[in-house]
Protein backbone atom coordinates (compact mmCIF):
# COMPACT_ATOMS: atom_id res chain seq x y z
CA UNK A 1 0.00 0.00 0.00
CA UNK A 2 2.81 2.46 1.51
CA UNK A 3 4.51 1.59 -2.51
CA UNK A 4 1.34 2.18 -4.21
CA UNK A 5 0.89 5.81 -2.54
CA UNK A 6 4.76 6.01 -3.33
CA UNK A 7 4.24 5.96 -6.32
CA UNK A 8 1.84 7.65 -7.38
CA UNK A 9 3.09 10.40 -5.97
CA UNK A 10 6.18 10.08 -7.61
CA UNK A 11 4.37 9.73 -11.02
CA UNK A 12 2.09 13.12 -9.95
CA UNK A 13 4.79 15.42 -8.93
CA UNK A 14 6.78 13.91 -12.52
CA UNK A 15 3.61 14.88 -13.95
CA UNK A 16 3.39 18.75 -12.60
CA UNK A 17 6.70 18.88 -13.35
CA UNK A 18 6.46 18.46 -17.05
CA UNK A 19 3.16 20.18 -17.13
CA UNK A 20 5.41 23.24 -15.07
CA UNK A 21 8.09 22.72 -18.25
CA UNK A 22 5.23 22.82 -21.16
CA UNK A 23 3.81 25.78 -19.90
CA UNK A 24 6.75 27.71 -19.07
CA UNK A 25 7.95 26.87 -22.68
CA UNK A 26 4.43 27.77 -24.31
CA UNK A 27 3.62 30.99 -22.21
CA UNK A 28 7.38 31.80 -22.13
CA UNK A 29 7.12 31.65 -26.37
CA UNK A 30 3.42 33.67 -26.01
CA UNK A 31 4.83 36.31 -23.77
CA UNK A 32 8.02 36.45 -25.99
CA UNK A 33 6.09 37.36 -29.20
CA UNK A 34 3.92 39.94 -27.60
CA UNK A 35 6.73 42.10 -25.91
CA UNK A 36 7.54 41.58 -29.18
CA UNK A 37 4.63 43.33 -30.96
CA UNK A 38 4.78 45.81 -28.40
CA UNK A 39 8.37 47.22 -29.36
CA UNK A 40 6.59 47.60 -32.84
CA UNK A 41 3.59 50.02 -31.94
CA UNK A 42 4.44 53.32 -30.02
CA UNK A 43 2.10 54.39 -27.32
CA UNK A 44 -0.13 56.84 -28.94
CA UNK A 45 0.06 59.97 -27.54
CA UNK A 46 -2.36 60.43 -24.33
CA UNK A 47 -4.12 63.67 -25.52
CA UNK A 48 -5.65 62.87 -28.91
CA UNK A 49 -8.97 63.16 -29.12
CA UNK A 50 -9.87 61.09 -31.83
CA UNK A 51 -8.49 57.45 -33.01
CA UNK A 52 -7.45 57.49 -37.16
CA UNK A 53 -5.89 54.04 -37.21
CA UNK A 54 -8.55 52.20 -39.02
CA UNK A 55 -7.18 48.84 -38.78
CA UNK A 56 -8.13 49.48 -34.91
CA UNK A 57 -12.01 48.40 -35.58
CA UNK A 58 -12.76 44.88 -34.35
CA UNK A 59 -15.95 43.12 -34.94
CA UNK A 60 -17.03 43.35 -30.98
CA UNK A 61 -17.38 47.07 -31.90
CA UNK A 62 -20.69 48.93 -31.72
CA UNK A 63 -21.50 51.64 -34.46
CA UNK A 64 -21.95 54.25 -31.46
CA UNK A 65 -18.47 53.42 -29.99
CA UNK A 66 -16.93 53.27 -33.54
CA UNK A 67 -18.48 56.85 -34.19
CA UNK A 68 -17.51 58.07 -31.01
CA UNK A 69 -13.71 56.70 -31.71
CA UNK A 70 -13.23 58.08 -34.50
CA UNK A 71 -15.39 61.22 -34.77
CA UNK A 72 -17.68 60.24 -37.64
CA UNK A 73 -21.48 60.52 -37.18
CA UNK A 74 -23.41 57.82 -36.33
CA UNK A 75 -26.06 58.44 -39.17
CA UNK A 76 -23.53 58.64 -41.67
CA UNK A 77 -21.89 55.10 -40.58
CA UNK A 78 -25.78 53.81 -40.69
CA UNK A 79 -26.54 55.53 -44.17
CA UNK A 80 -23.17 53.90 -45.48
CA UNK A 81 -24.68 50.36 -44.03
CA UNK A 82 -28.02 50.88 -45.82
CA UNK A 83 -28.99 50.10 -42.23
CA UNK A 84 -31.69 51.33 -39.80
CA UNK A 85 -30.33 53.03 -36.67
CA UNK A 86 -33.12 52.07 -34.62
CA UNK A 87 -32.54 48.58 -33.02
CA UNK A 88 -29.27 47.90 -34.43
CA UNK A 89 -27.00 50.61 -32.07
CA UNK A 90 -26.27 48.03 -29.55
CA UNK A 91 -25.86 45.33 -31.94
CA UNK A 92 -22.04 44.56 -32.86
CA UNK A 93 -20.49 44.85 -36.39
CA UNK A 94 -20.37 41.15 -36.43
CA UNK A 95 -23.91 40.75 -35.51
CA UNK A 96 -24.86 43.25 -38.00
CA UNK A 97 -23.11 41.69 -40.92
CA UNK A 98 -24.73 38.74 -39.97
CA UNK A 99 -28.12 40.00 -39.94
CA UNK A 100 -27.48 42.57 -42.82
CA UNK A 101 -25.22 41.12 -44.92
CA UNK A 102 -24.92 37.37 -44.34
CA UNK A 103 -23.35 36.49 -47.58
CA UNK A 104 -20.61 38.88 -47.46
CA UNK A 105 -18.44 37.95 -44.73
CA UNK A 106 -16.52 41.12 -43.31
CA UNK A 107 -18.49 43.69 -45.44
CA UNK A 108 -19.70 45.93 -42.81
CA UNK A 109 -16.22 46.16 -40.96
CA UNK A 110 -14.40 47.13 -44.94
CA UNK A 111 -17.99 49.48 -45.52
CA UNK A 112 -17.32 51.24 -42.03
CA UNK A 113 -13.63 51.62 -42.70
CA UNK A 114 -14.21 53.39 -46.28
CA UNK A 115 -16.98 55.57 -44.78
CA UNK A 116 -14.44 56.74 -41.89
CA UNK A 117 -11.17 57.50 -44.12
CA UNK A 118 -13.50 59.12 -46.44
CA UNK A 119 -14.65 61.36 -43.28
CA UNK A 120 -11.03 61.83 -42.40
CA UNK A 121 -9.24 65.82 -43.52
CA UNK A 122 -7.15 64.88 -46.31
CA UNK A 123 -4.11 65.13 -45.24
CA UNK A 124 -2.28 68.96 -45.58
CA UNK A 125 -0.14 69.86 -48.39
CA UNK A 126 3.99 69.92 -47.72
CA UNK A 127 4.81 73.12 -49.15
CA UNK A 128 7.68 72.63 -52.20
CA UNK A 129 11.26 72.99 -50.48
CA UNK A 130 12.85 76.35 -51.15
CA UNK A 131 14.83 76.07 -54.28
CA UNK A 132 18.59 76.03 -52.97
CA UNK A 133 20.61 79.16 -53.65
CA UNK A 134 23.17 78.49 -56.67
CA UNK A 135 26.03 76.76 -55.64
CA UNK A 136 29.11 79.65 -55.42
CA UNK A 137 32.87 78.72 -56.55
CA UNK A 138 34.76 78.24 -53.94
CA UNK A 139 37.77 80.11 -54.87
CA UNK A 140 40.70 78.64 -55.48
CA UNK A 141 43.68 78.38 -52.56
CA UNK A 142 46.68 81.09 -54.02
CA UNK B 1 -16.90 34.77 -24.57
CA UNK B 2 -14.61 37.92 -24.16
CA UNK B 3 -15.84 39.30 -27.55
CA UNK B 4 -19.48 39.46 -26.37
CA UNK B 5 -18.81 41.03 -22.99
CA UNK B 6 -16.64 43.16 -24.69
CA UNK B 7 -19.98 44.82 -27.20
CA UNK B 8 -21.54 44.61 -23.59
CA UNK B 9 -19.96 46.64 -21.47
CA UNK B 10 -19.86 48.94 -24.28
CA UNK B 11 -23.60 49.25 -24.29
CA UNK B 12 -24.47 49.04 -20.74
CA UNK B 13 -21.19 50.75 -19.38
CA UNK B 14 -19.98 50.59 -16.04
CA UNK B 15 -22.85 48.34 -14.06
CA UNK B 16 -21.98 45.44 -16.31
CA UNK B 17 -17.90 45.69 -15.28
CA UNK B 18 -19.07 45.58 -11.59
CA UNK B 19 -21.20 42.31 -11.74
CA UNK B 20 -18.77 40.62 -13.78
CA UNK B 21 -15.54 41.16 -11.80
CA UNK B 22 -18.20 40.31 -8.58
CA UNK B 23 -19.12 36.90 -10.52
CA UNK B 24 -15.49 36.62 -11.54
CA UNK B 25 -14.33 36.65 -7.50
CA UNK B 26 -17.00 34.25 -7.20
CA UNK B 27 -14.95 31.93 -9.08
CA UNK B 28 -16.97 32.01 -12.38
CA UNK B 29 -14.24 31.61 -14.88
CA UNK B 30 -14.57 34.84 -17.07
CA UNK B 31 -12.17 36.78 -18.92
CA UNK B 32 -12.32 39.13 -16.24
CA UNK B 33 -8.72 40.77 -16.38
CA UNK B 34 -9.42 41.77 -20.61
CA UNK B 35 -12.52 43.40 -19.40
CA UNK B 36 -10.59 45.40 -17.35
CA UNK B 37 -8.01 46.33 -19.38
CA UNK B 38 -10.36 46.48 -22.23
CA UNK B 39 -12.57 49.39 -19.51
CA UNK B 40 -9.33 51.43 -19.02
CA UNK B 41 -8.95 51.52 -22.75
CA UNK B 42 -12.69 52.53 -23.30
CA UNK B 43 -12.42 55.06 -20.19
CA UNK B 44 -9.69 57.16 -22.51
CA UNK B 45 -12.60 57.16 -25.11
CA UNK B 46 -14.59 58.83 -22.51
CA UNK B 47 -17.12 55.78 -22.01
CA UNK B 48 -16.48 55.09 -18.92
CA UNK B 49 -16.40 57.42 -16.00
CA UNK B 50 -12.55 55.63 -14.65
CA UNK B 51 -12.93 56.83 -11.23
CA UNK B 52 -16.31 55.65 -10.67
CA UNK B 53 -15.66 52.51 -12.48
CA UNK B 54 -12.64 51.51 -11.00
CA UNK B 55 -13.99 52.33 -7.02
CA UNK B 56 -16.66 49.95 -7.70
CA UNK B 57 -15.01 47.42 -9.37
CA UNK B 58 -12.81 46.71 -6.44
CA UNK B 59 -15.83 47.16 -4.17
CA UNK B 60 -17.56 44.37 -6.26
CA UNK B 61 -14.83 41.99 -6.80
CA UNK B 62 -13.93 42.13 -3.41
CA UNK B 63 -17.47 41.48 -2.03
CA UNK B 64 -16.93 38.06 -4.34
CA UNK B 65 -13.65 36.97 -2.89
CA UNK B 66 -15.44 37.34 0.59
CA UNK B 67 -18.25 35.23 -0.31
CA UNK B 68 -15.32 32.73 -1.95
CA UNK B 69 -13.89 32.78 1.73
CA UNK B 70 -16.54 32.62 3.18
CA UNK B 71 -17.40 29.09 1.43
CA UNK B 72 -14.28 27.61 2.14
CA UNK B 73 -14.69 28.98 6.01
CA UNK B 74 -17.94 26.93 6.29
CA UNK B 75 -16.64 23.99 4.24
CA UNK B 76 -13.79 23.32 6.73
CA UNK B 77 -16.18 20.74 8.56
CA UNK B 78 -16.61 18.99 5.39
CA UNK B 79 -13.17 18.94 4.35
CA UNK B 80 -11.58 17.91 7.92
CA UNK B 81 -14.17 14.68 8.00
CA UNK B 82 -11.95 13.45 4.82
CA UNK B 83 -8.22 14.92 5.43
CA UNK B 84 -8.33 15.95 9.05
CA UNK B 85 -5.22 15.16 10.97
CA UNK B 86 -3.08 13.87 7.96
CA UNK B 87 0.18 15.11 7.40
CA UNK B 88 -0.61 16.41 4.29
CA UNK B 89 -3.32 18.08 5.34
CA UNK B 90 -0.74 19.60 8.67
CA UNK B 91 2.01 20.31 6.10
CA UNK B 92 -0.49 22.01 3.57
CA UNK B 93 -2.34 24.18 6.63
CA UNK B 94 2.32 24.99 7.90
CA UNK B 95 2.67 26.03 3.93
CA UNK B 96 -0.43 28.26 3.65
CA UNK B 97 0.32 30.37 6.84
CA UNK B 98 4.19 31.13 5.76
CA UNK B 99 3.20 31.66 2.02
CA UNK B 100 -0.18 32.56 2.58
CA UNK B 101 -0.71 36.36 2.37
CA UNK B 102 2.06 36.41 -0.80
CA UNK B 103 -0.50 33.49 -2.34
CA UNK B 104 -3.34 35.62 -1.77
CA UNK B 105 -1.66 39.12 -3.40
CA UNK B 106 0.17 37.58 -6.47
CA UNK B 107 -3.03 35.50 -7.20
CA UNK B 108 -5.41 38.22 -7.35
CA UNK B 109 -3.74 40.42 -10.55
CA UNK B 110 -0.19 37.69 -11.70
CA UNK B 111 -1.93 34.26 -11.54
CA UNK B 112 -5.57 34.66 -11.60
CA UNK B 113 -5.97 30.74 -12.73
CA UNK B 114 -4.86 29.95 -8.87
CA UNK B 115 -7.03 32.76 -7.50
CA UNK B 116 -10.17 30.91 -6.61
CA UNK B 117 -8.53 27.79 -4.61
CA UNK B 118 -6.70 30.21 -2.78
CA UNK B 119 -9.29 31.96 -1.76
CA UNK B 120 -10.98 28.40 -0.46
CA UNK B 121 -8.04 27.42 1.37
CA UNK B 122 -8.10 30.98 3.01
CA UNK B 123 -11.18 30.26 4.28
CA UNK B 124 -10.95 26.19 5.17
CA UNK B 125 -7.71 27.05 6.90
CA UNK B 126 -9.07 29.71 9.02
CA UNK B 127 -6.65 32.41 7.79
CA UNK B 128 -7.03 35.20 9.87
CA UNK B 129 -9.90 37.04 8.05
CA UNK B 130 -8.34 40.61 8.48
CA UNK B 131 -5.21 39.67 7.35
CA UNK B 132 -6.70 38.32 4.47
CA UNK B 133 -8.61 40.91 3.36
CA UNK B 134 -6.06 43.49 3.34
CA UNK B 135 -3.95 41.11 0.74
CA UNK B 136 -7.26 40.67 -0.90
CA UNK B 137 -7.82 43.93 -1.12
CA UNK B 138 -4.14 45.51 -2.23
CA UNK B 139 -3.85 42.73 -5.28
CA UNK B 140 -7.38 43.86 -5.75
CA UNK B 141 -6.26 47.29 -6.12
CA UNK B 142 -3.08 46.62 -8.79
CA UNK B 143 -5.33 44.48 -10.84
CA UNK B 144 -8.16 47.42 -11.17
CA UNK B 145 -5.59 50.09 -10.93
CA UNK B 146 -2.12 48.82 -12.56
CA UNK B 147 -4.40 46.62 -15.05
CA UNK B 148 -6.74 49.26 -15.91
CA UNK B 149 -4.07 52.02 -15.72
CA UNK B 150 -2.23 50.09 -18.27
CA UNK B 151 -5.36 49.82 -20.82
CA UNK B 152 -5.78 53.48 -20.39
CA UNK B 153 -1.89 54.45 -21.17
CA UNK B 154 -2.12 52.38 -24.41
CA UNK B 155 -5.91 53.42 -25.17
CA UNK B 156 -6.77 51.71 -28.45
CA UNK B 157 -3.63 49.29 -27.90
CA UNK B 158 -4.85 47.82 -25.18
CA UNK B 159 -5.06 44.63 -26.76
CA UNK B 160 -1.36 44.33 -27.28
CA UNK B 161 -1.51 44.54 -23.68
CA UNK B 162 -3.61 41.99 -22.60
CA UNK B 163 -1.86 39.59 -25.14
CA UNK B 164 0.73 40.03 -22.72
CA UNK B 165 -0.40 40.06 -19.43
CA UNK B 166 -2.59 36.73 -19.98
CA UNK B 167 0.46 35.01 -21.65
CA UNK B 168 2.72 36.46 -18.99
CA UNK B 169 0.55 35.18 -15.99
CA UNK B 170 0.80 31.88 -17.54
CA UNK B 171 4.30 31.44 -17.90
CA UNK B 172 4.76 32.38 -14.02
CA UNK B 173 1.94 29.77 -13.33
CA UNK B 174 4.14 27.58 -15.45
CA UNK B 175 7.41 28.19 -13.41
CA UNK B 176 5.95 28.03 -9.82
CA UNK B 177 4.23 24.00 -10.84
CA UNK B 178 8.10 23.46 -12.26
CA UNK B 179 9.79 25.14 -8.91
CA UNK B 180 6.88 23.27 -6.72
CA UNK B 181 7.61 19.88 -8.67
CA UNK B 182 11.84 20.55 -8.75
CA UNK B 183 11.68 21.13 -4.96
CA UNK B 184 9.53 18.27 -4.36
CA UNK B 185 11.97 15.90 -6.09
CA UNK B 186 14.73 17.70 -4.55
CA UNK B 187 13.61 16.63 -1.18
CA UNK B 188 13.24 12.96 -1.90
CA UNK B 189 16.84 12.72 -3.34
CA UNK B 190 17.68 14.67 0.48
CA UNK B 191 15.77 11.66 2.15
CA UNK B 192 16.34 8.78 0.21
CA UNK B 193 20.46 9.94 0.90
CA UNK B 194 19.62 9.91 4.76
CA UNK B 195 18.23 7.21 4.49
CA UNK B 196 21.24 5.38 2.91
CA UNK B 197 23.75 6.98 5.65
Amino acid sequence: MFTKIKKEQRALVIGLTTLGCLLTLFFGLRAFHALKKFQGHPLPPLHSEIETDVDEIRDWMTIPFISQMYGVPEDDLFDALEIPPHGNRRKSIEELNREFYPHANGLVIEIIKTTILAHQAPPTPVPPAKPLPPLTPIPAAP
Amino acid sequence: MSEYLLTQVINYGAPLLWVVVFVGGLGVPLPCTVLVIAAGAFAREGFLPWHTTALVSIVSVVTGDVISYLIGYYAREHVLERFSHTPRWLQAEASFRKWGPLSIFFSRFLVTAIALPVTLLSGTTRFPFKKWLKYDAAGEIVWILGYGGLGYLFGSQWELVSDFLNNFGGLVLGVLIFVFGVKQVWNWQLKRQQLSK
